[in-house]
Parts: structure tokens; C-alpha cells; sequence
């Protein structure tokens, strides 16, 4: 559902000014003194939601006596069935309009999962930190009664194929570089607002969200023989910045939204719960297919290094056109910060570097700006370990558990990649049909329609100017 | 001597993270996964908030605990180095809650699995419904005895504001100061003759 509405918030009722909110926030959006209600501001947010992932201040008893508590759920979008505190920061929730949805049988009606959900989900349901349950995801989407479940891993595949073919044709010209990846939301309107005359850096890829949005309006309708505009397509995100993302307007393929809502995590377990699924209990089911079906590059998006390790997968084979001698890429693989390093494909000395957490971006947008940045392609996650780590996961309460339950959850994501038979993006045989049958060649003319975007200057007192180029043959 | 937790207000930011994670130490599952109309949400320390300070306060495991000492049926008693309140006898006459000189002792229902107990004998009429009334004891401070761990709210505070004062502490500090009197009392070592 497009809308303008802010999606952060800090309820004034319920914040006590500790001002920890701001000690997280990577861009400083958090204005207050100590011991007052502190205030978004909504321009420099980048709606990651580690914010809300820090608040412990809660609603009082005086409010559990009141109605206040019933309204201020409902006004945060909150299932009425909904038991937990309610902390002062919070992000506003789609859940009562997606059960709504569900219930209308006029309704053909699509989800997709990022990689972060199925480590994070089971979280919710009181299983150890980091359980890794995709087959209990899918049957548990199937139980609220989703016509098909698909899977953003399957998107980020396609991306893969875009990006990866767009990074190499800008290497080999030496145009634009560097390249910044465009996977993440966050990251994306950070540099519309702060650095909107390097936009020309980032791909021109939509985010595996998007791209799966696009293709199930097109590509799965026909599959399905549906009417692209009964299509309701719902997507479940570890972030809180995705809602945002799917109402950009340039997100429509065909007059129709691609991702009509986006969903969290703890949304999606409360949908869950709310329909009195029993969740640990669920067998394991497949996703469907033609878009639910993944490899393991598509899997590992969901941690910090994981769209760099699956773009150098499938890099390495397009240019050397030879295996890849280990798929385990450890020198991308890490924690919070900035990481760089040299890959040797073929002849090209390819130089990369990892961003984790918005707050470490500053520096290399300022090294582009000078123009003396070493690197040929920069991953950026807003979020400090990647999407694992996002801010519409389940709610770490206690600071003691956090590096725990990330560790865990990374390590889960690496234990799916690792166990699926296939790894590389390009091999994957769904993507190999879908660009044989529908797509083409990768940023051809059907992919420069559906599957690439353009950015916009968000700078302050700017009226916003197309800033971005359409992708295209290179 | 009993031990206790006392914060430092000047310290305390207000944020509530000591009365979650004393939540959390208290309870099995996780607080998000609760399906009780009314879930168990009752922290042990509360932070108050006036116009000048923000402080969480709690038990201070008093020596001579009046709460002990009303304790109509002896539910209330010193064991280890805290006062614990046996929940299984407690019969939720709340004298101990007016004799608290700190205010530290809450009624709050009781769960057992998760689930709020009810009275065998006793029913309650509101609006004309009969129905069964639910059991409530008194609660309070417990260091964590259970955990072995220490209090969970000292360990959490983002800016430590809150500390365990353990007796050995105690007569440490205490020998320290009466060390230092000592020595400013040595000035005035002829004023004895007068």
C-alpha cells in the first residue's frame, strides 16, 4: 500500500529521553535532550529500525487499565491479539491490512521470504536463538492461506544475474565505478539524501523484493494463467525500510505496484499466532515453484558479505569461464565495519569492499567524492550485520543476548548455503528457464524494463530530479 | 548482613532495560511469546520518574525486615543473604506491602506454566457474573537468588547504575572510613587534656 506516512516512530507518551535510540542511530535522525521525549526526523531517517530494536521503555500499567493500550496497538497496526509490551520506539505495522487481504477470496494472493526470515522466525515461537526453518515457514504461509509462496532468495539469484553482468560490463569500461550494490533500502535513501550526486555509483538493480515483485506480476501470472491486477503480493522482510521501498513510485511494473505490503518478521509471527498455527509443530514443506525455488548464493543476502560472496561466485565463472575453486569466500564474510579485498578473476584484479552498518559508509562516500576510491565494488548494508541483524526481526530485549542471537543466525544462513546442492546463482535451474523463457539476456530489454530502477536526489530544499539511469545494454 | 541492589539516580537514564531484563530473569519463556489476556509482566523494581531524578527502586533486603516481622503465617523469611517470600503460602493480606518503608513490594498474580492460578474456594461478582477469583501474593526483589548469576539488572544497565552491595563490600568501605576519621582526628590529639 503506497504511502507517505513515516514509518518510524517514537510514541512521546512512553519515552523517557534515555537517548539510546540515538546512540544507535547511523544518522544521527534522533533530535531531544536527555530525559525528554526525543523526535524522528523523518528526512535523515533511513527507516532501518535498529531504533526500535533498542527501546526498553514500555507502556506503564496506568495504560493497561485504560483503553490506551487497545489504541495505541491499533494505531501502530498491531493484530488485536497481540499480548507483548509496547516500547516507545516502534515501527507502524501492515498486519491487519494483510489478514484483511487473506480473508478475500477475489484475492490471488503471493508471498515472498527474504534469506534472514527463516534463521529468525522460529525465534518468535520460542525455539533457540538462529533456527534455521524454511520448510516450516513455507507451510506455515500456506496455513493463512496464500495461493503461492515464493521466495526473495529466488530474486536475489536474478539479482546476481543483473548486477553481476552490469559490474563486470562497467569494469571492463571502466565507467561509473565504483559500483555500489542497491540491495538494501536503507542504504539506498541514505545516498539520496546524503550524497545524491553519487547516485550514478549505485547499480541500477532493483532489490530482490522488487525484482520478485515484478516477476510474479508478469512472469507468474502467465505461469499461474491469473490476471496480473487480482494479484495481491505480499512481502515478509527482516526491515523495516522495505515499506518504504515498495512504495517508491517508480516501483511499478505495468501500471500495477509490484510488492503491495511488506510485512516484518514479528508481523508475520504474529499473523501466525494470531491463527492459532502451531508453528513448531508444522511439518517441513517446499516454497513453489518456478519462484520459490533458490541457490545458495540467493540465501546468503541475508548476511553482511553475502551479496558480494554470491556476485563473486558467479562473477568468477562469467569472466574466467572456469569453476570457481572454493565457494566459501571467508576474506567477505565478517562483522560490523568496512572490509576490503582483492579477487583475482582471470586477468582482472578485482577490488571489493564490505560495508556493515550505515555509520561506516561516510568514509568511502567521501573517498568517491574525491575520486580517489581504490575499490571497483562496494557492498552497503544499513543494518550493522547485515539483514540478519534488521530491524523488523524478532526483538532482542536484552544488549547481553544481541551478538549471540547474531552470530547465530549468520551462522544458520552459512549452514543453508552450505547444504544446498546448488550454489552458484547462474546454475540455478529456474534461472536458467526464466531468463531462457521470459527474460533473455540479462540487461536486455526485458530486464531493463522490469528488473532495473532509477534514484532520485532526496537532498533538502531540492526538488527531487532523476538522478539515476535506467540500466541497460552496457 | 544481607546483601541488596541500589541505584545511583544520577546515573539512571530512565530507559526501563533493568525492569526488562528482571522480567526475563524471571521467567521462563520469553515475554513475546505469552498468550495470557494479561501476561506476566510484573518486574521486581520499578524506575521511578519526578521531576528531578529517575530511579529504579527495589528491596533493600532489610536486617530487621518489618515485612518478615507482619508476616501473619511466616511466609516471609531470611534465607542465603536475601528476605524471599514463599509465594506458595503467601495469602495475599498485603500487610507486608503497607509495612515496606520503600515501597518494594508489589501484589502481583501468580503464574505457574504460564498460566494465571485461580482460587479453589473463593468467587468474585462483577456486574452480576460470577466467576473464579484469581490468586495474587506479594513479590519482591529476590537478587536472583535462583539464577546463581547475580541480579539481571545489574548486569543490564547500559550506564551501571545500578549496583550489588555485598556485606564484605560493606565493612571494607566501612573500615576505609573509619580509617580516614582516625586520621583527621590526629589534629586534634591534645584537645584530650580539656
Amino acid at each position: 500500500m503506497p504511502s507517505s506516512e513515516p514509518i518510524i516512530h517514537i510514541d512521546s507518551e512512553l519515552c523517557t529521553g534515555c537517548r539510546r535510540c540515538a546512540a544507535v542511530c547511523p544518522v544521527d535522525a534522533i533530535t531531544g535532550e536527555p530525559g525528554e521525549p526525543q523526535t524522528v526526523d523523518a528526512h535523515r531517517c533511513v527507516i532501518c529500525g535498529q531504533c526500535v530494536q533498542i527501546c526498553t521503555a514500555y507502556a506503564p500499567d496506568h495504560l493497561e487499565a485504560s483503553d490506551g493500550l487497545k489504541a495505541k496497538r491499533l494505531q501502530r497496526g498491531q493484530l488485536p491479539s497481540v499480548r507483548e509490551p509496547l516500547f516507545a520506539a516502534y515501527s507502524t505495522g501492515q498486519a491487519l491490512e494483510v489478514k484483511r487481504a487473506l480473508a478475500d477470496s477475489a484475492l490471488f494472493k503471493v508471498v515472498q521470504c527474504a534469506p534472514a526470515i527463516r534463521v529468525s522466525l522460529a525465534e518468535e515461537f520460542g525455539l533457540p536463538l538462529g533456527t534455521l526453518t524454511p520448510g516450516k515457514m513455507a507451510a506455515a504461509l500456506r496455513r493463512l492461506k496464500f495461493d503461492r509462496i515464493y521466495d526473495t532468495n529466488f530474486g536475489a539469484d536474478v539479482t546476481i544475474m543483473e548486477e553481476g553482468t552490469e559490474l563486470i560490463g562497467r569494469v571492463l569500461s571502466g565507467e561509473r565505478l565504483p559500483m555500489f550494490t542497491s540491495c538494501c533500502p536503507a542504504w539506498v535513501k541514505h545516498a539520496e539524501t546524503a550524497a545524491p550526486e553519487l547516485l550514478d555509483h549505485l547499480s541500477s538493480c532493483k532489490s530482490p523484493m522488487q525484482m520478485v515483485g515484478a516477476l510474479v506480476k508478469t512472469y507468474g501470472a502467465k505461469q499461474d494463467g491469473v490476471d496480473p491486477a487480482k494479484i495481491y503480493s505480499v512481502a515478509v522482510m527482516p526491515c523495516t525500510c522495505k515499506e518504504f521501498e515498495c512504495s517508491r513510485e517508480e516501483m511499478e511494473v505495468d501500471g500495477l505496484r509490484e510488492v503491495d505490503v511488506v510485512i516484518t518478521t514479528r508481523e508475520l509471527a504474529h499473523l501466525i499466532k494470531d491463527a492459532g498455527i502451531d508453528f513448531v509443530n508444522l511439518p517441513d514443506e517446499p516454497f513453489d515453484s518456478p519462484l520459490g525455488l533458490y541457490s545458495g548464493a540467493g540465501s546468503i543476502f541475508g548476511v553482511t558479505g553475502g551479496v558480494m560472496e554470491a556476485a563473486i561466485r558467479t562473477g568468477y565463472e562469467l569472466v574466467t569461464h572456469e569453476t570457481i575453486p572454493n565457494l566459501q569466500l571467508d576474506f567477505v564474510r565478517g562483522e560490523e565495519g568496512l572490509r576490503t579485498a582483492t579477487v583475482q578473476l582471470g586477468e582482472l584484479e578485482l577490488k571489493v569492499a564490505v560495508v556493515a552498518g550505515l555509520k561506516y559508509v561516510s568514509a568511502v562516500l567521501n573517498q568517491v567524492k574525491a575520486g580517489h576510491c581504490p575499490y571497483h565494488f562496494i557492498e552497503v548494508m544499513g543494518c550493522p550485520e547485515g539483514c540478519v541483524s534488521g530491524g523488523g526481526q524478532p526483538k532482542l530485549l536484552l544488549e547481553t543476548l544481541r551478538k549471540t542471537a547474531y552470530q547465530a543466525r549468520k551462522s544458520s544462513v552459512y549452514r543453508h548455503d552450505s547444504h544446498q546442492q546448488v550454489r552458484k546463482s547462474h546454475e540455478n535451474p529456474a534461472i536458467i528457464k526464466l531468463y531462457k523463457d521470459f527474460l533473455g539476456e540479462p540487461l536486455g530489454h526485458v530486464p531493463h524494463h522490469l528488473l532495473h530502477t532509477t534514484y532520485q536526489s532526496r537532498e533538502k530544499n531540492v526538488s527531487p530530479i532523476s538522478a539515476g539511469r535506467k540500466g541497460g545494454k552496457l | 548482613m544481607n546483601s541488596f541492589v541500589i541505584a545511583d539516580p544520577g546515573l539512571c537514564i530512565g530507559c526501563h532495560t533493568c525492569e526488562v531484563a528482571c522480567v526475563s530473569a524471571h521467567s521462563a519463556d520469553n515475554m513475546f511469546l505469552q498468550q495470557e489476556e494479561n501476561p506476566d509482566f510484573y518486574p521486581r523494581l520499578r524506575v521511578m520518574e519526578t521531576d528531578q531524578v529517575t530511579a529504579p527502586v527495589q528491596c533493600r533486603q532489610c536486617e530487621d525486615a518489618p515485612c518478615a516481622n507482619v508476616c501473619p503465617n511466616g511466609s516471609i523469611t531470611n534465607i542465603g543473604s536475601s528476605i524471599s517470600i514463599n509465594q506458595d503460602t503467601c495469602i495475599g493480606c498485603k500487610t507486608c506491602m503497607l509495612v515496606c518503608p520503600f515501597g518494594a513490594i508489589a501484589m502481583v498474580p501468580e503464574f505457574r506454566g504460564g498460566q494465571k492460578q485461580v482460587q479453589p474456594g473463593l468467587r468474585s461478582n462483577a456486574n452480576g457474573v460470577w466467576a473464579r477469583k484469581e490468586r495474587l501474593v506479594a513479590s519482591k526483589c529476590d537478587l536472583c537468588e535462583e539464577s546463581g548469576n547475580g541480579p539481571a539488572c545489574v548486569q543490564i544497565c547500559p550506564t551501571h547504575a545500578l549496583q550489588l552491595v555485598v556485606p564484605d563490600d560493606v565493612s571494607m568501605d566501612t573500615a576505609a572510613k573509619r580509617a580516614a576519621s582516625a586520621q583527621t582526628l590526629q589534629q586534634f590529639g591534645g584537645l584530650i587534656r580539656f
